[in-house]
């Protein structure tokens, strides 16, 4: 629904406005001519949900790796060898949090839209949408219908709004039907969104 | 008060955007990318000089003041990038990087032909974000004195001045909780924000709350609610 006036050429100006910033930031000498398109390659290849899908996969497949990430959680992604490292920007402290039978977990931040950038990269538009941050804070049940999943009354629901400087993920659980996968198998199922709790990680027939 | 620092349990609002991309429009990378770069640059970081004119201080402080201080219907009105694409060109000019008649101008010129991007510029510039990037900017110093809580202690959460800033969610405040965990060592904040609290190194607290107690009445069954707060933000619990 929407519920402001906006000019019709809007997004042509939005996009006018950034290139001629951009513009005058390299005339100007303050940043290069691929200053932009090289930090948006390091978030496409270096910096994203690819890292965590991996963190997820081997705690799946290696219960020993799965406690180190619940207990310390930056000692697990140092032994992932990531290519960044996995502690850089945004992720400097990262914590996970493991959803079991009895409990799921719901990353949110109601002040802005803290992330872990070095694993997960960068937010989806719905966490950065005020709606999502209100109301996930009061009603996460409901919020989490609207994204299809169902978590019913007996499971317990743990949100974790990151208001200071550590960066929540979530590790889903594993599907169902996934015994004979590879580790490599079993990452390429793993979702951000799964990540961030408002999704489960589905088996790979559905 | 601010309605930007009490967004958690706000009603009436629409369903949720199911939107999963993080750009919905091509020209929203570029002021992340620009905004990103000026953290990098940032003057206050520990990293070796480079050629680039910036030379003043921006961090995640900076954008969310920009953020915080806007009219609360204008906060609603924008799309996230909007508000980065306002804050951040306003920093430039305010600064005196570019002027409010260039930016202008060269976003006619813009609307009218293709942009020409200028080329140029010092790779030490580029090696710098990228290095910004893999080791960030660590907040976590050695404490100097005791956590003044331990975990399983019942808490008061302050109700400090509202100023341009803040980290405490505006739901939280005068609200009782449970410290669940206190991290390890001590933590600063961007910059000082005053009569708020924060900004110096202080331990850190993940703090677990009966959501009954934030909305009585009004929330949902067989929920937890957690928040990581600086301890500037907690008080003893009042004896009862």
């Amino acid at each position: 629904m929407q519920r402001f006036e906006y000019s019709t050429d809007r997004e042509t100006v939005n996009a006018a406005r950034v290139r001629a910033l951009e513009a005058l930031l390299i005339e100007k000498g303050v940043i290069t001519r691929e200053t932009v398109d090289k930090i948006m390659a390091i978030f496409a290849t270096e910096m994203g949900p690819f890292n965590g899908a991996k963190l997820v996969a081997k705690a799946w497949v290696d219960p020993a790796f799965k406690k180190i990430l619940a207990e310390d959680t930056m000692a697990a992604v140092e032994q992932m060898k990531f290519v960044t490292g996995g502690a850089g920007a945004e992720g400097e402290h990262m914590r996970a949090a493991i959803n079991t039978p009895e409990v799921h977990n719901l990353i949110i931040c109601t002040l802005c839209s803290c992330y872990p950038w070095p694993i997960l990269g960068l937010p989806p538009y719905w966490y950065k949408d005020p709606s999502f941050r209100a109301r996930a804070a009061r009603e996460p049940r409901k919020v989490l219908s609207e994204f299809g999943l169902n978590i019913g009354p007996e499971k317990e629901i743990r949100t974790w709004d990151s208001s200071a400087q550590i960066r929540w993920f979530v590790v889903p659980e594993r599907p169902a039907g996934t015994d004979t996968f590879s580790e490599e198998q079993l990452a390429a199922l793993v979702t951000p969104e799964s990540m961030m709790g408002v999704a489960i990680v589905k088996p790979p027939s559905t | 008060m601010k309605l930007q620092h009490y967004l958690g349990g706000l009603e009436g609002l629409d369903p949720i955007s199911l939107e999963t991309r993080v750009f919905v429009e091509a020209w929203e990378e570029r002021i992340f990318g620009i905004h990103t770069a000026m953290m990098a640059l940032s003057s206050q970081l520990d990293l070796e000089a480079t050629p680039s004119t910036f030379n003043t201080e921006w961090t995640w402080a900076d954008l969310r003041k920009g953020a915080e201080s806007m009219n609360p219907f204008d906060y609603f009105k924008f799309r996230y990038y909007e508000k980065w694409l306002g804050g951040i060109s306003a920093y430039f000019v305010a600064k005196g990087y570019i002027t409010q008649i260039e930016l202008d101008a060269r976003t006619e010129t813009f609307l009218t032909s293709a942009p020409v991007m200028p080329k140029g510029g010092d790779a030490a510039v580029d090696a710098r974000v990228r290095k910004y990037l893999l080791i960030g900017d660590d907040p976590k110093r050695e404490r100097s004195t005791q956590p003044r809580f331990a975990a399983g202690e019942a808490v008061c959460v302050a109700d400090p001045k509202s100023v341009d800033h803040t980290r405490l969610p505006g739901h939280l405040r005068n609200k009782a909780g449970i410290i669940d965990s206190v991290y390890p060592d001590a933590y600063t904040y961007l910059c000082e924000i005053g009569p708020d609290g924060i900004g110096k190194a202080m331990p850190v607290y993940c703090v677990k709350f009966d959501p009954e107690t934030l909305w009585p009445g009004n929330t949902e069954q067989n929920f937890t609610f957690y928040a990581d707060l600086f301890e500037a933000y907690l008080e003893p619990a009042i004896a009862s």
